[in-house]
C-alpha cells in the first residue's frame, strides 16, 4: 500500500471517534479508529451504552416476568431471544412442550429469522452506499411479517407470546393462510435482493475481498451465526444439537468460503431461502388441532435446584440463555450468552488494515444488535 | 474427591464425554457432575487454566470454542467461574468450573487459551469485582469507566426500589393462596 514516494512524507496517526450517535453504527456504540490516511491501523469499541441489568433484574422476577425482558434483549428477532429462555425454564421444571406447539414455535422463529435477515439487507445496503432502495424493500417485507406476528400475539416487536409449557394462547383460525400468503411475498423478496445485490456489479465490486477473517480466527474469537459459517465452519446449533422438532426437518447449513464481508451477506440470502423451505415443512407437518399447553399447569411455577445452558440457533448467531436455580419460582442467576458480543469482538481482526470506508461495511456486516450486546 | 464419592450416589456419567475428559485431565483434580445437558467439571482455580489449555489441545475432545464465560455469586460458599466449552468439529459439550473464596477474588485468565475470553472476562470482572490475573486489557466492558468498585451481579448489591417492587407479588399469587 505504501509507495516509495509517500515514505517520503511525514505522516501522522489520526485518532477519530464514530459514535456513538452515528448512523452507520445500527445504535449506541462507539469505536474510536486509529488511522493512517485511509487505512485503519486500530479500532477500539465501546459498548455499554445500552446497559440495562436485565440480567440483575431477572433475578427478582418470575420466570413468566422475565420473558418480557427476553424480548427487550433481541429486539428483532424477540421470538428466537424468548425461545432459548422458556426452553431453559422449561428444561429444569421438566416441563414437556405439546407437539402443536412446537411446530407453531418453530413456524414463528424462522419468520422472526426472516424479517430480522431483510432489516439486515435493508440497513447493510445503506451502509454499502445504495441509498434508499434497499431499505424500502427490506423494510417492506418485514411489514408484512409484522403484521402477520401482530395478529397472532397482539405485538409487533416485544411479543411475550412463548410461555414455559407451551404458548400464550392459540395462533388464529387462518394461520397456516396467512403463513403461507407471506411465504409468497417473502420469495419475491428474495428475488429482488437477489437482483438487487449479488447481481449488482459494484455492489460485489464493494464487499468481495473486504474485511476478512479466517475459520480459525472466527472460532477462536467465539463468533457464531451467519458471521461465523460465512468463514466456512458449519456450525448451526439447529443441526449440531437439534432442539423443538429440527431433526424432522430437511434443510441445509449454507456456508461460505471467503469469510469476507460479501459471504456474510450471500449467507444471510441463502439462509432465507433455507428458512422458508423450513416453514414449508413445519405447515405440511403441523396438526390443526391439539393443545398448545400441557394440561396441568401450576399458577406459581417453581423449578428445583439446578442449571442448564440452553442454545438455539437466533439470527445473529447462538443465544445462549444460563439458568441458575435453587429451588424458588426466580431465577437464582440468569446470565444471557449474546451472540452479537462475540462477534463484535473479532472486529479489530476484520478491519485493520482496511479502508476507513470500509470499518463501516465489515461492522455493517457482522449485523450487531447493540441491545443485545449490552443486555 | 474420594470423600464427596463416598458421601454422595456415584453419578452415572455412561453415554457422555466424561470418560475421554478424566483421560485428557489425568493429574489434574477433577471432580465431575452430571448437569441436566452437558457434564460439569469442578477444578481447583489453580489448575483451571491449565486444565482448559489441555482440553482444547487434546486431539480426541479439540475443546476449541468458549461459547460463554461467567460467574454465580453463592454468596457464603464463595463465587463460582463457569465455562461453557463446545468443540465444532467434534460437536460436544462440556462446563468447567471454579470456585473462589469470597476473601481472594482472582483467577488466572483465559484469554491464553481463547481470545474470545477477552471481553467475557472484562464483564464478569465488573460485574463480580473478580480479578482475571494477566488479563491484557483489564478495563470496564459494559459499566462506566469510573465505576469500578461498583458490582451489581453480586447479591449483595442492593436493589433499587422499584425493582423490589416489581418482584414482589406483581400479578403471580403465592400457590394456594
Amino acid at each position: 500500500m505504501v509507495t516509495e514516494r509517500a515514505r517520503e512524507f511525514d505522516t501522522q496517526d489520526l485518532l477519530i471517534n464514530v459514535g456513538p450517535q452515528h448512523p452507520s453504527t445500527h445504535g449506541v456504540f462507539r469505536m474510536v479508529l486509529e488511522i493512517d490516511g485511509e487505512l485503519v491501523k486500530d479500532v477500539i469499541p465501546y459498548i455499554g451504552y445500552l446497559h440495562r441489568g436485565a440480567e440483575k433484574l431477572c433475578e427478582t422476577m418470575d420466570y413468566r416476568q422475565g420473558i418480557g425482558f427476553m424480548d427487550r434483549t433481541e429486539y428483532l428477532a424477540a421470538f428466537n431471544a424468548e425461545l432459548s429462555y422458556v426452553m431453559a425454564v422449561e428444561a429444569l421444571a421438566g416441563l414437556e412442550v405439546p407437539e402443536r406447539a412446537q411446530w407453531i414455535r418453530m413456524i414463528l422463529c424462522e419468520l422472526n429469522r426472516i424479517s430480522s435477515h431483510f432489516m439486515f439487507m435493508g440497513a447493510f445496503g445503506v451502509d454499502t452506499g445504495v441509498m434508499g432502495t434497499p431499505f424500502i424493500y427490506g423494510w417492506r417485507e418485514r411489514e408484512g411479517i409484522i403484521d402477520l406476528f401482530e395478529e397472532i400475539s397482539g405485538d409487533r416487536m416485544m411479543y411475550a407470546y412463548f410461555r414455559p409449557g407451551g404458548l400464550a394462547w392459540d395462533v388464529t383460525t387462518n394461520f397456516k393462510a396467512r403463513v403461507r400468503e407471506v411465504l409468497k411475498s417473502i420469495t419475491q423478496g428474495i428475488k429482488d435482493f437477489d437482483g438487487l445485490f449479488t447481481e449488482n456489479e459494484i455492489f460485489v465490486a464493494r464487499t468481495k475481498g473486504v474485511g476478512y477473517i479466517s475459520a480459525e480466527d472466527a472460532i477462536d474469537y467465539g463468533m457464531s451465526g451467519p458471521s461465523l459459517r460465512a468463514s466456512g465452519v458449519p456450525m448451526d446449533v439447529r443441526k449440531d444439537e437439534p432442539y423443538l422438532k429440527y431433526s424432522e426437518i430437511d434443510f441445509k447449513v449454507i456456508t461460505g468460503e471467503h469469510g469476507d464481508v460479501f459471504d456474510r451477506y450471500h449467507c444471510r440470502l441463502q439462509e432465507l431461502r433455507e428458512s422458508v423451505k423450513i416453514i414449508e415443512q413445519c405447515l405440511a407437518k403441523m396438526p390443526d388441532t391439539g393443545p398448545i399447553m400441557p394440561e396441568k399447569m401450576p399458577r406459581m411455577l417453581r423449578t428445583p435446584p439446578g442449571e442448564v445452558y440452553l442454545r438455539t440457533e437466533a439470527p445473529r448467531g447462538e443465544y445462549g440463555v444460563y439458568l441458575v436455580s435453587n429451588g424458588g419460582n426466580r431465577p437464582y442467576r440468569l446470565k444471557v450468552r449474546s451472540a452479537c458480543l462475540s462477534n463484535l469482538q473479532a472486529l479489530k481482526q476484520m478491519s485493520v488494515g482496511q479502508y476507513v470506508a470500509d470499518a463501516i461495511l465489515v461492522l455493517g456486516s457482522i449485523d450487531i444488535v447493540l441491545s443485545e450486546v449490552d443486555r | 474427591m474420594t470423600t464427596e464419592e463416598t458421601t454422595q450416589p456415584v453419578a452415572d456419567f455412561s453415554g457422555t464425554i466424561w470418560a475421554e475428559v478424566d483421560r485428557a485431565l489425568s493429574g489434574v483434580t477433577v471432580r465431575p457432575e452430571r448437569g441436566l445437558l452437558d457434564v460439569i467439571a469442578h477444578i481447583p482455580r489453580d489448575e483451571v487454566v491449565t486444565a482448559l489449555r489441555r482440553l482444547k489441545t487434546d486431539a480426541a475432545l479439540h475443546f476449541d470454542y468458549l461459547r460463554s464465560l461467567t460467574a454465580i455469586d453463592r454468596e457464603a460458599d464463595g463465587i463460582e467461574v463457569v465455562y461453557h466449552l463446545y468443540s465444532t468439529d467434534k460437536k460436544h459439550n462440556l462446563t468447567v468450573k471454579t470456585t473462589l473464596p469470597t476473601t481472594d477474588l482472582n483467577v488466572p485468565t483465559a484469554t491464553t487459551v481463547w481470545r474470545a475470553a477477552n471481553w467475557l472476562e472484562r464483564e464478569t470482572a465488573e460485574m463480580f469485582g473478580i480479578q482475571f490475573t494477566g488479563h491484557p486489557d483489564p478495563r470496564t466492558l459494559l459499566m462506566p469507566e469510573d465505576m469500578t468498585d461498583v458490582h451489581p451481579l453480586l447479591k449483595s448489591h442492593p436493589l433499587a426500589e422499584i425493582e423490589v417492587l416489581q418482584g414482589e407479588g406483581m400479578g403471580y399469587p403465592e400457590e394456594g393462596a
